[in-house]
């Protein structure tokens, strides 16, 4: 006869009619302990990467930054006078609606879609002297065709991307499988990258001082381009992306280039901000500018 | 990619792999341009190499980093009030504008969609060109 004995942690609240068990949760192993912060080796392992001697550790702050300097000088002031709106308030985005409760069955159920969409869209706060717009960076996406008959043309692709950028690049895997254009999920299809700080900087001056104004088949970016929030997006042809120094100079090295679609990611709430802002970077515009659909619902346009 | 198995054909279409010599010559080179390229974008043996401070250039990097960080807060700092200023100056403007004239204080505040900073802005260089200015230069109309 096997005898199972249950473990009972408290005999006095069962029989006081409670759980036989604590409801409170536990507090133990609620920390990580880092175990290499309390053994004795290796300890430079152990230092911040701000310090010196850690081997984690990058200089920053190296050499001048003429964007940002600029932009602090010159445009953040402007930006400031030129996004003023007198009693200006908070636009209120479409957010996900509460049900009205009106059956049992809409008790635990996740929330309505926003009137009209299908994500919810950010509030867009008031303008003042502590949000101004300001430029966050570039990612750079370069998916290459013919990458699906010759996957080394995506290697080739990485490597063009981590020349112009000097940046750490990550290869693109289609997701999706397309039969008729010969797509699988999981082919290795080309590179992306993102630049913040100096070197998003760096790269924007090179894009606006050294490639742009010889590109011939670059009118500008459109006006309709943006993704309502303030990130703006234009491609580069493979032509234009000869123009980029580190390819121009070493010709013979690139017998294909590849081109690029480039987001510019800014701080601003709508796309007009983002423009002007993207404007005074040296960045040139063309064709016609809508008022953002969220500005029209908000004044009743 | 790197290497194509070597086979051998043996009666009709069959194909079987043989095992063979190794081709001490290396890859072809359609492949060795790819290995290149990969070794390129790699990371590996590309760690500079870690600084060996004395303590003495230890607390003098430190004292430095602390020195600067301060001067930059206070660059930070003194932008932020003056900005906040500006702010402040701009509604006050705008205040007395509304109760002066209710048509100019429209006009002021109209939503501009559709601003540019002029093409012909530049980001300032250390040293511009001695012939860089056009003084009798009229803007193109786009």
């Amino acid at each position: 006869m096997v005898f199972v004995q249950l473990r009972q942690f408290s005999n006095s609240s069962i029989a006081a009619g409670r759980p036989g068990y604590s409801l409170v949760k536990p507090v133990h192993h609620r920390v990580r302990i880092r175990k290499q912060l309390l053994s004795p080796r290796f300890p430079e392992l152990k230092l911040p990467p701000t310090d010196v001697r850690s081997p984690k550790y990058r200089p920053f702050l190296v050499r001048q930054d003429r964007v940002k300097e600029h932009y602090h000088n010159t445009l953040k002031s402007d930006l400031l006078l030129i996004n003023y709106q007198h009693d200006q308030k908070d636009v209120e985005g479409p957010k996900r609606r509460k049900w009205d409760m009106s059956s049992p069955y809409h008790i635990n159920r996740p929330l309505q879609k926003p009137k009209g969409q299908i994500v919810p869209s950010p509030t867009i706060r008031a303008r003042t002297w502590k949000n101004v717009p300001f430029f966050e960076g570039v990612s750079i996406n370069c998916f290459v065709e013919e990458a699906k008959a010759n996957p080394a043309a995506a290697i080739a692709a990485q490597l063009q991307i981590q020349q112009i950028t000097n940046s750490k690049v990550y290869p693109i895997y289609a997701k999706t499988n397309v039969p008729t254009w010969k797509l699988r999920p999981g082919m290795l299809m080309g590179a992306r990258t993102r630049l913040t700080g100096a070197p998003a900087h760096q790269f924007l001056s090179t894009l606006t001082e050294l490639v742009l104004p010889r590109a011939r088949d670059f009118r500008g970016i459109r006006n309709s381009a943006g993704d309502q929030y303030g990130n703006i997006a234009f491609g580069l042809s493979a032509e234009t992306v000869r123009l980029f120094p580190e390819i121009e100079h070493n010709q013979d090295s690139w017998p294909n280039t590849y081109g690029f679609w480039l987001t510019l990611h800014t701080s601003a709430q709508l796309d007009y901000e983002a423009r002007t802002l993207l404007s005074g970077l040296g960045l040139p515009f063309y064709g016609n500018e809508k008022v953002p659909l969220l500005l029209r619902q908000a004044q009743g346009l | 990619m790197f290497g194509a198995a070597r086979t051998v054909q043996k009666s009709g279409a069959n194909l079987q792999f043989v095992r063979t010599k190794r081709i001490r010559a290396g890859l072809d080179p359609v492949a060795q341009r790819v290995v290149t390229q990969l070794s390129v974008i790699s990371a590996n043996r590309k760690m500079p190499k870690m600084l060996k401070l004395s303590k003495e250039d230890f607390v003098k990097h430190v004292t430095v980093m602390r020195a600067w960080g301060v001067v930059r807060k206070e660059k930070k700092q003194a932008e932020e009030a003056q900005l906040k200023q500006q702010y402040e100056s701009i509604k006050e403007a705008n205040e007395d504008l509304k109760h002066v004239s209710q048509k100019l204080f429209e006009a002021a505040n109209k939503l501009e969609i559709g601003k540019r900073f002029p093409l012909e802005l530049r980001v300032p260089t250390e040293y511009p060109s001695r012939s860089g200015w056009f003084y009798d230069y009229t803007p193109r109309k786009l």
